[in-house]
């Protein structure tokens, strides 16, 4: 019903141009609705102002609006009248100025049915009277002026206006905002009935998740006026293929109860033209994404991504991982069929009783230690044995104790630097250079003392901090971390956890953080993987897992730990 | 808040009134003097016997204060004095004389106004376009020009040169009109110069500001809200724009009705009309105090009443203001 086909706007104005939307296309039909998501400035509004044909005349604009077969641009201003408003309406932004100060309710209503119905005034005063009830309003408003009606007062009298001529296609640009929660929620819920009442095609801008997934059954993740990614609404919120889709649900408050919130770290550099829009602020980023704009290309059967990479990449992909230990004759099956997929820039919580084989999978996953069958592929290429340990970008353990791997004689400094010496990497100075980078980076001090502290006269928490220091100069794409706090107090436990997390989403490793905390777990974690006696009983988003968990063996885990 | 203007409005009026009555006791020179001085139209000569007798008459051999406390009595009673040169009231003269400016005074205003107005509309709806740009450097220059060297351009070109309107004057002298139609045509034929003279000033400055707050308001949200609703140019431009912008073209129209009395003052002269603008330049030829006082305060009153008019219709206006 409404197609658009690589719709363009470009503001020009002061001597610079902003692209305000890029080569945008989608499709909707009779009855479905279509969330467009995307932080401040992406272009949503720009987007649907340009669907109505009512951008200022600094925009030019390029690309087709379909709507029913007819391309709505080619139309003459006067012809377009016809099909704004009657076939094509808009819920705009609440704002003060958003309704003409100086008329009445009534009359900024009535003036769209007598232009677009054709009807008598006398029978468009008691349509008013109808839509105001219908959007729950006392039909008394109508004789109000805008400045007497409160913010949910008027976002009413914005859909009462927007549905006058029973639109085709509504476009509903952030219904919500300043309102408070139950107006909120009283909105949603208006909308979505009346989305079910009339049939009504309708596109819903919001920056808030909690607004899209309940009123757009699919959805666009919008940035710098591109499309990101697009699918299911459903499917993305669980399965968020663009990392910058991943940033924004893990901005999400509604979507994140538990979790610390992390917003998408900010542009380092400036954003070429000719490369990805995301390229500033992406973890995963590679040299091409520099120069080659990625399409919005098919991931899936209903889900686009516009990525070089395809989208956030899989960082290590493990199954069938199976692991006996012999003990004096007992056998003691630690893992059992074991899997495990992990992407790139995420936090997945290995959780289980002690015993329960986390420790054992994650080295067998570093390569440390060899199972008996399985497969584990890190970027692709199957894992043997040291290979992935030992080499910058590869993969990093930090272990619960962590001096049980680094010689408590050592300086601060012979500590951190040993893996940059034992592998000979970059120059003296330059090794002494990244050390002092990541003693920074973990917080401490980098000045000649505390180098040349000897490691058994530092804190546990310090030694934590030096052990992580010591992993992050060979900056891991992946980082295992095996209960690395259970030996804090909660204080430092607490800025450890933090500390590791704001590195995380900075530097942007995917990290496996072991524990058998639900507790932290929930404070960090995006996926969660159960695991109870060898085997992976349970994966999932961590939110979906914590609401709802599936399996016998994790209700009862968050029932001992007071959680569900 | 409401009685805090008043008092406002009444201490204006007060200072306006007590200034018109030092101002030309404060300037050099002698009503009697001038008057006994002067050669050509001015045959009269006094004694100092008529001169003693004036001068009780006027209260002047009174003590200042004595002078003015009667003063303010006379002008609540509505007594301005009296003229010694046209040997009448003075509040008589200026009656006779304020219809004719008056009538330019609004007409202009109203015409100039309008057409401002729209003009203003059409300009902002085309801005940036050609006709916006070629509009608007013609009023900024009429806006500029003072209103007399208009009046003296359509003097030498529509009346002197070409002839189609007369050269002065508020109606034919001495006429004897066949009907009262014939009377108003005459009126409309001789007034019909000022008045444009008067109104393009006018356009000029209400297209300004038409344009100006049109600009402002085309820009604002509920502007695009209109457009999405397809409704027709005319009705977003005037119902829904200009009923915004409304509120400084209104101010405007009364601030203008003030100053366009000044500027009538000049006009009547270019063309000899006879309004108040004519009786004042009589008036200072012959030092006639008491008429030059009374038309002072006559203009001064009504530019302030239109200034209190603004107030009040500013409320009225934007329903916003409390
Ligand atoms: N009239 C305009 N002239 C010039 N640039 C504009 C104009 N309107 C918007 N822009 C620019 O276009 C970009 C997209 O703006 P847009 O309003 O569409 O964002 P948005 O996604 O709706 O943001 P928000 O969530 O804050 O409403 C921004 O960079 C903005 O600065
Ligand atoms: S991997 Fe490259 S193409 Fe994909 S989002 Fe990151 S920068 Fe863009
Ligand atoms: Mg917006």
């Amino acid at each position: 019903m409404l197609k658009v086909e690589n719709l363009s706007v470009t503001y020009s104005g002061d001597g610079q141009k902003t692209h305000a939307v890029r080569e945008v296309s989608f499709s909707l039909e009779q009855g479905q609705s279509m969330g467009i998501i995307g932080e401040s400035g992406s272009g949503k509004t720009t987007l649907g102002l340009a669907i109505m044909g009512i951008l200022s005349s600094t925009a030019k604009v390029t690309g087709t609006i379909e709507y029913n077969k007819i391309n709505l641009r080619e139309l003459s201003a006067r012809q377009l009248d016809m099909y704004r408003w009657k076939h094509i309406a808009m819920v705009f932004q609440n704002g003060l100025d958003i309704l003409n100060p100086l008329m009445t309710v009534n009359e900024q209503i009535k003036e769209c049915i007598i232009r677009h119905l054709k009807i008598k005034n006398h029978d468009a005063d008691s349509r008013v009277k109808e839509l105001l009830e219908q959007v729950g309003l006392d039909a008394s408003v109508a004789d109000n002026l805008p400045h007497q009606l409160s913010g949910g007062m008027r976002q009413r009298v914005l859909i009462a206006m927007a549905l006058a001529c029973d639109p085709k296609v509504l476009i509903v640009d952030e219904p919500t905002s300043s309102l408070d929660a139950i107006s909120k929620a009283e909105i949603i819920e208006l909308l979505s009935r009346l989305q079910h009442q009339k049939r009504f095609a309708m596109i819903v801008i919001s920056h808030d998740f909690s607004v899209i997934t309940r009123l757009a059954s699919k959805m666009c993740v919008m940035y710098r006026g591109c499309i990101l990614e697009e699918g299911l609404t459903r499917d993305i919120l669980e399965n968020p293929l663009h990392p910058y889709t991943r940033g924004l649900i893990n901005s999400s408050p509604s979507l994140n109860p538990y979790q610390d919130l992390w917003g998408i770290p900010r542009a380092g550099e400036a954003t070429t033209d000719e490369g990805c829009s995301f390229f500033p602020r992406c973890s995963q980023r590679s040299q091409i994404c520099k120069n080659q704009k990625p399409k919005l290309k098919y991931a899936s059967l209903e889900r686009k991504v516009a990525c070089n990479q395809g989208g956030i990449i899989t960082l290590l992909e493990a199954w069938g991982i199976n692991k006996t230990y012999s003990f004096k004759g007992n056998k003691i099956c630690a893992c059992k069929d074991c899997h495990m997929s992990i992407r790139a820039g995420e936090i997945i919580a290995l959780i289980g009783q002690s015993g329960s084989g986390k420790t054992t999978l994650a080295s067998i996953l570093s390569g440390y230690l060899e199972p008996e069958s399985g497969n584990i592929e890190f970027l692709g290429q199957t894992i043997k044995q040291h290979e992935f340990t030992s080499k910058p970008k590869g993969i990093q353990m930090v272990f619960q104790d962590p001096f049980s791997s680094i010689n408590d004689q050592f300086t601060v400094m012979q500590a951190v630097k040993e893996p940059l010496d034992i592998l000979k990497l970059y120059n003296t100075d330059e090794r002494i250079a990244r050390v002092k980078q990541a003693l920074i980076d973990v917080e401490l001090a980098s000045d000649d003392t505390f180098l040349n502290r000897r490691c058994f006269t530092l804190s546990g928490g310090q030694r934590q901090r030096v052990a992580i220091a010591r992993s992050l100069v060979l900056e891991p794409r992946l980082l295992i971390a095996d209960e690395i706090s259970s030996m804090l107090d909660p204080s430092t436990q607490a800025n450890i956890l933090r500390l590791l997390k704001g590195l995380q989403n900075t530097l942007g490793f995917a990290m496996i953080y072991i524990t058998h905390d639900l507790d932290i777990a929930r404070k960090i974690a995006d996926k969660l993987y159960i695991m109870h006696k060898g085997e992976i009983v349970e994966t999932g988003p961590a939110w979906k897992v914590f609401d709802n968990p599936e399996s016998e063996y994790t209700r009862k885990l968050m029932s001992k730990a007071g959680l569900a | 808040m409401r009685y805090q203007k008043a008092l406002k409005y009444l201490v204006t009026f007060f200072c306006i009134i007590t200034l018109n009555f030092f101002l030309p006791r404060i300037m050099p020179g002698d009503p009697f003097y001038f008057l006994s001085s002067e050669q050509g139209e001015v045959t009269v000569t006094y004694s100092q016997e008529e001169i003693d007798r004036f001068k009780a008459y006027y209260g002047l051999d009174k003590p200042v204060l004595a002078q003015y406390g009667s003063y303010l009595k006379g002008i609540i009673k509505g007594d301005l004095g009296y003229s010694i040169y046209f040997g009448s009231d003075v509040r008589t003269i200026i009656k006779n004389r304020i219809p004719w400016s008056v009538s330019l005074v609004l007409l202009s205003v109203i015409i100039g106004g309008g057409a401002g107005t729209l003009l203003g509309c059409l300009s902002a709806w085309q801005r940036g376009k050609g006709s916006d740009k070629v509009l608007y450097g013609i009023m900024v220059v009429i806006s500029e020009i003072p209103a007399f060297l208009i009046g003296i351009f359509f003097l030498f070109y529509l009346a002197a040169r070409q002839g189609i309107f007369p050269l002065s004057g508020g109606a034919k002298p001495f006429a004897d009109y066949a009907s009262w139609a014939d009377a108003v045509l005459d009126i409309v034929y001789h007034g019909f110069l000022p008045t444009l003279t008067l109104s393009a000033v006018q356009m000029g400055g209400f297209y300004l500001i038409a344009r100006n707050s049109m600009i402002t308001v085309m820009s604002k949200d509920y502007i695009i809200t209109a457009k999405a609703k397809g409704l027709s140019t005319g009705r977003i431009l005037f119902r829904h724009a200009l009923s915004n912008a409304a509120l400084p073209i209104v101010t405007q129209a009364f601030y203008s009705l003030g100053q366009a009395v000044g500027g009538t003052l000049l006009v009547e002269n270019v063309f000899k009309y006879p309004g108040l603008g004519s009786l004042m330049r009589q008036a200072v030829m012959v030092r006639d105090y008491p008429l030059i006082q009374g038309i002072f305060l006559t203009v001064t009153f009504f530019v302030v009443i239109m200034n209190a008019v603004v107030d009040i219709l500013y409320k009225k206006l934007d329903p916003r203001i409390t």
